[in-house]
């Protein structure tokens, strides 16, 4: 019982591990050193140089698109979150056997196309979209909204929409373990409305929520496809069209583009981190 | 009899137990559920259309935009590669994926825990950190941008959720009839063959659609490794940069039906092992 499970555990976790290991442990560490290399002209000299970290932080450009990305993916977060938790206990609780049926559309809208959802939303948003013709049409409105696209709302709308159901996910999965009694128990000693979500449920989905505000504010800073379409060359920049730049434009600087990567990932960890820790003490009041 | 038991159910029923409060919670539910799926149904309906301006009210309904796309040589080749890569996806995550799940239900609590929070952290990172790492990766080893490192990319993408799904599902496998299989003389193979996979078969099935469907819509770490290689996520975005085209909206249509056809069928697979 020993040995043979332990080398046949190992016979069937090593191929998937060394897969991990090879294509996303090895890459990341590479480009991790590569964010200290410098690039003069289009030729890449390795070494171990802060520069692009001190350019990332202190030059005219960056600082200003870094904190709009973390602006924007708090902000998305901080939307999505209570509203995927508030679909999870309707489905849970209100619903009932129509619930699974809910979640699985929601869920279907997470595979309707990436690219697609974003484009749609421009053809809605745009100044002769869908949403200004309609309101124009019903007299609410005199002339078109332009900032309804090609802006940070933009954006922040658009995002919302992709990653609320991936959001509902871990907060269901959590809810699952709430039982009826938990609820009618919580009722019954008088702990009602808000409050009994902050003293009694939110304290037992803590981890899904935890995990879904985490998803969602790195997925939509993270996202490089979101403010290139919809998010215009002004005000909607986001780091992630910086380093896509970096990588696939005409003047591509590896390293300063490796740089920003770890940096916008560093900042989300340590913002994750503070939330967390919040979210805590707020729900033990 | 009736009237005794009901209030009790509802009063434990809900946020709202009253009919007032179902109501409410109803049309929340139905802004979201319009909120997620207006973009689809604009797609949808402008593949259908003939203004190839998109503009309302609508003045008639025509297929030509599909025929246009169907007629695109870039996209038999970009739906030929798409369809590859879904199908390499599928196999290898499955292959890569099953063996793992197993592997964990033979280890304890704790390393098994690491573990599976291990195997999803590729997806707890951005698809552009994955993607610009790959492709520096590759340029470090000689190996020019296409197809086959795209094929890697949406693995590393898909092979998280096969893990998580089968994972979820292997907890209730019972590791000891295949122990018994052994004990009555069973080789390894036929252990397979007769126990393990008919047993696994629908979770191995519904992970394999999942991981096709991550593939087939899979952009951005396709796009920092494929090269000038197409696939149908590659050509819409090329389209989408070019200015207004409704061929956009017909292929995207397409990409639309192939990914609820793979996920309903998914979903319909778990429905029935359940």
């Amino acid at each position: 019982m020993t040995a043979r499970p332990s080398t046949a555990a190992v016979r069937q976790i090593g191929p998937a591990t060394g897969f991990f290991l090879v294509f996303f442990v090895v890459p990341l560490a590479i480009l991790f050193a590569m964010s200290f290399w410098t690039q003069d002209g289009f030729e890449r000299i390795p070494g171990f140089d802060l520069a692009n970290y001190l350019k990332a932080t202190t030059s005219r450009l960056y600082p200003a698109v870094l904190l709009r990305t973390i602006l924007v993916g708090f902000v998305t977060a901080a939307i999505v979150v209570p509203v995927a938790y508030a679909l999870a206990w309707l489905m849970r609780f209100t619903f009932e056997r129509r619930g699974r049926l809910i979640l699985g559309v929601v869920l279907i809208s997470l595979f309707s196309g990436y690219l697609v959802r974003i484009y749609a939303w421009r053809t809605i948003l745009g100044t002769e979209g869908l949403l200004n013709a309609a309101l124009l049409q019903l007299g609410l409105i005199s002339e078109p909204i332009t900032a309804l696209i090609f802006s940070p709302w933009a954006v922040m709308i658009v995002l919302v929409g992709l990653l609320l159901p991936l959001a509902v996910l871990p907060i269901w999965s959590a809810m699952t373990n709430v039982g009826r009694d938990h609820v009618e128990g919580a009722r019954d000693l008088g702990a009602t409305g808000l409050r009994l979500h902050r003293t009694i449920i939110l304290p037992m989905v803590l981890p899904g929520v935890g995990t879904a505000f985490a998803l969602s504010f790195v997925l939509a800073a993270g996202d490089f496809v979101v403010p290139t379409m919809v998010g215009g060359a002004q005000g909607g920049t986001m780091v992630g069209n910086l380093i896509a730049n970096e990588f696939r434009g005409s003047g591509a600087d590896w390293p300063m583009g490796a740089a920003l990567a770890f940096v916008i990932m560093g900042l989300l960890v340590l913002v994750h981190l503070v939330t967390t820790r919040l979210l805590r003490v707020v729900t033990r009041w | 009899m009736v009237s005794a038991v009901r209030p009790a159910r509802d009063d434990a029923g809900s946020a709202g137990g009253s009919r007032a409060g179902r109501i409410v919670a109803a049309l929340f539910v139905a802004v979201v559920l319009l909120y997620l799926f207006a973009p689809v149904v604009v797609t949808v309906l402008f593949s259908l259309t003939t203004s190839p301006r998109l503009s309302l009210p609508i003045e008639g309904l025509t297929l030509d935009w599909y025929r246009e796309a169907f007629a695109n040589p870039i996209f038999t080749i970009a739906l030929t590669n798409s369809l590859l890569l879904a199908a390499i996806t599928a196999l290898v995550s499955v292959g890569l994926g099953v063996p793992f799940a197993f592997g964990l239900l033979r280890l304890r609590g704790r390393t098994r825990g690491t573990l599976v929070t291990a195997s999803l952290l590729p997806a707890a990172v951005p698809a552009l950190v994955l993607g610009i790492a790959l492709a520096v990766f590759f340029s470090g080893i000689g190996v020019a941008q296409g197809l086959p490192n795209a094929a890697i990319g949406h693995i590393l993408v898909a092979l998280p959720f096969v893990i998580l799904t089968l994972n979820a599902r292997l907890e209730t496998f019972d590791l000891s009839c295949l122990e018994a299989a052994r004990d009555l003389g069973a080789s390894p193979w036929q252990t397979f063959r007769d126990i393990t996979f008919p047993l696994i078969r629908p979770s191995v099935l519904g992970a394999a659609l999942l991981a096709a469907a991550l593939s087939l819509d899979e952009f951005v770490v396709t796009w920092f490794n494929v090269g000038n290689q197409q696939t149908l996520p590659v050509l819409i975005w090329g389209l989408l940069r070019r200015g207004i085209d409704p061929t956009v909206n017909a292929l995207a249509t397409v990409v639309l039906l192939s990914l609820t056809g793979l996920v309903l069928g998914a979903a319909l697979i778990a429905r029935r092992r359940a």
